[in-house]
């Protein structure tokens, strides 16, 4: 009786239990017919090819189950000693660039707004420049009669013309300039956050501007730190075009060695072991990394 | 009163920001000077001022035909990851679907991951499937590669865009296409663009993939470059060096005018 009455309303707003359900499900039918190039791409371009890798790393010349490839590089010294450089220099490139970008991300923030986007287009410009175009502008600069070196010596650090190619020094310098970008853009992001009040009350309670700067704003600024030299760390790891320009073929790092067995001397076996050595690793310090991010976006 | 920053720690900072901002950009610098040499060598500072090297790249073939291929790629690249990437960021941002963290992390994922393994097990996947590398496997590549920059603008802007456009549109009677159409898409566009413009950057620049992927007849701008380093650098490089900078600072410019860089950094 009841329901009679209501089927007769004029324009009712009220849509029937089935009518919601269906429409619930037709929106997922949307998202995921919107979606499914992206997850087509990205399974067959991109987990794939990863999948076939960690396979090949595994499989032995007649196609079985093998460890040998990982124990051949993980039981060699030669190997072991890429891995060590490749540790290392990451390591000291990490630091300096958290040394550099911290600061410069700290006066980013501080400065005026005008100011502050010329700061970043100035930042970014490299960024976003080609790997090999800069470590080519490095290349000019560090090599024999190249301006660094020139200067080191007519300045008397030097006792002669000297060039800096081929040297971890090189690998160095050039890795900071191309990865401090990304470790001053993560610090930037969080320090701008920082409330700029609780500076100015450790500021009015005594603290000098160095103790407000190590005991506020550092601290604050952790999380940023941190997530920057993940990223620099991870991405250091694993780049070889600006290490094999500058470092030379004395001086290999691990990626450099994945490029030269795949490319070179076509172990693709060889290859994809030590990709999955540097994926493990890589992963173990992006763990970290994804929680934090995780955590400030979620 | 707070007291003020004492004067020695501003010119301290001054000097620290100016002597950063020499060393990230002093690369870039060299390059457009050694591009205008007039010296058969490379030298910085230049001796002497000549465009002799631009008209040599304009003649080269080697040159021509790797940009050629870099622009070929990069445009396509652009329209293949701007269209996919637009569905996938529609889709993160109304999180409907189920897993939607799960599809988040595999769309973002060539973002984290290094691209050196991932171009390696492309190249080798590639190998065992279809034989010898193609310009499809270069295109696919960077396509991968430039997604999660369209993803992430995107997002962006979907971020701060307004939930409840959509749902007047529905009540107004909108069917689902046209309100992806005319009220979803339209508030998309300016990070749509600005993700199109990195897409392009990124595809242009990428030297990873392009270098595992090259084969004899199948080399970019970077790649070119890359081999003229390793073999016979002359001041030609540089010049197309400083040209591939001049088309960095253009994107730049659009991309700033389009969503704001310092939105899409996060600061």
């Amino acid at each position: 009786m009841s329901s009679s009455t209501d089927n007769g309303v004029v324009g009712t707003p009220t849509l029937p239990p089935q009518g919601v359900s269906t429409r619930v499900l037709g929106g997922i039918a949307e998202d995921a017919t919107l979606s499914a190039p992206g997850v087509f791409l990205i399974v067959l371009a991109f987990i794939l090819p990863i999948g076939q890798m960690l396979l090949l790393s595994i499989e032995n010349a007649g196609g079985g189950l093998t460890s040998e490839h990982f124990t051949r590089f993980l039981g060699d010294s030669y190997y072991l000693g890429i891995v060590w450089r490749t540790l290392r220099l990451s390591l000291l490139i990490t630091v300096i660039a958290a040394a550099i970008g911290f600061p410069l991300a700290y006066v980013m923030a501080h400065v005026g707004p005008r100011l502050r986007l010329w700061l970043i287009v100035l930042v970014i410009l490299p960024l976003m420049t080609s790997v090999v175009v800069r470590t080519f502008g490095w290349m000019v600069l560090l090599g024999r009669g190249g301006l660094v070196p020139f200067t080191l010596w007519k300045l008397g650090f030097v006792n002669r013309n000297f060039t800096l190619m081929q040297t971890e020094s090189a690998i160095v310098i050039g890795m900071v300039q191309v990865l401090l970008p990304f470790m001053t853009l993560s610090v930037l992001g969080v320090v701008m956050k920082i409330d700029r009040r609780l500076e100015e009350a450790a500021r009015t309670m005594g603290a000098s501007f160095l103790a407000t700067l190590r005991t506020v704003v550092l601290p604050l600024a952790m999380p940023g730190i941190v997530a920057g030299s993940l990223l620099v760390f991870t991405l250091s790891v694993s780049s070889f075009i600006t290490p094999s320009l500058l470092g030379g073929v004395r001086l290999p790092v691990v990626a450099g060695s994945i490029y030269e067995a795949a490319t070179k001397t076509l172990e693709w076996n060889f290859a994809a072991a030590q990709s999955v050595i540097l994926l493990i690793g890589v992963f173990l310090v992006l763990l970290p990394y994804l929680k934090l991010t995780g955590r400030r976006h979620g | 009163m707070v007291r003020a920053v004492p004067s020695t720690v501003r010119i301290t900072a001054f000097l620290f920001v100016v002597l950063t901002l020499v060393f990230v950009l002093a690369p870039l610098v060299v390059v457009a000077g050694v591009s205008v040499s007039e010296s058969q060598f490379i030298a910085f500072p230049p001796t002497g001022f000549s465009l002799r090297w631009y008209s040599a790249i304009l003649t080269s073939g080697a040159y021509l035909g790797a940009a050629w291929t870099s622009l070929k790629l990069a445009v396509l690249v652009t329209i293949c990851a701007t269209i996919i990437g637009a569905g996938a960021a529609i889709t993160l941002h109304r999180r409907r679907l189920p897993g939607a963290a799960l599809l988040a992390g595999l769309f973002l994922s060539p973002l984290i991951l290094p691209t050196i393994i991932f171009a390696i097990g492309l190249l080798m996947l590639w190998s065992a499937t279809f034989g010898p590398v193609s310009f499809t496997a270069l295109w696919i590549g960077h396509t991968v590669v430039a997604l999660p920059y369209v993803v992430r603008t995107t997002l962006a802007v979907l971020a701060e865009s307004d939930p409840f456009l959509e749902e007047a549109a529905a009540t107004m009677g909108a069917r689902r296409w046209q309100r992806l159409v005319f009220v979803v898409l339209p508030q998309c566009l300016p990070g749509l663009a600005a993700g199109a413009f990195f897409a392009f950057n990124i595809s242009f620049d990428e030297a990873v993939v392009a270098l595992f992927l090259r084969t004899p007849d199948l080399v970019t701008l970077p790649i070119q470059i890359y081999n003229q380093l390793e073999f016979s650098p002359d001041p030609s490089v540089a010049a197309v060096s400083t040209l591939m900078i001049g088309v960095t600072i253009l994107l730049i410019v659009v991309i700033d005018r389009l969503l704001g860089i310092q939105r899409f950094t996060g600061a």
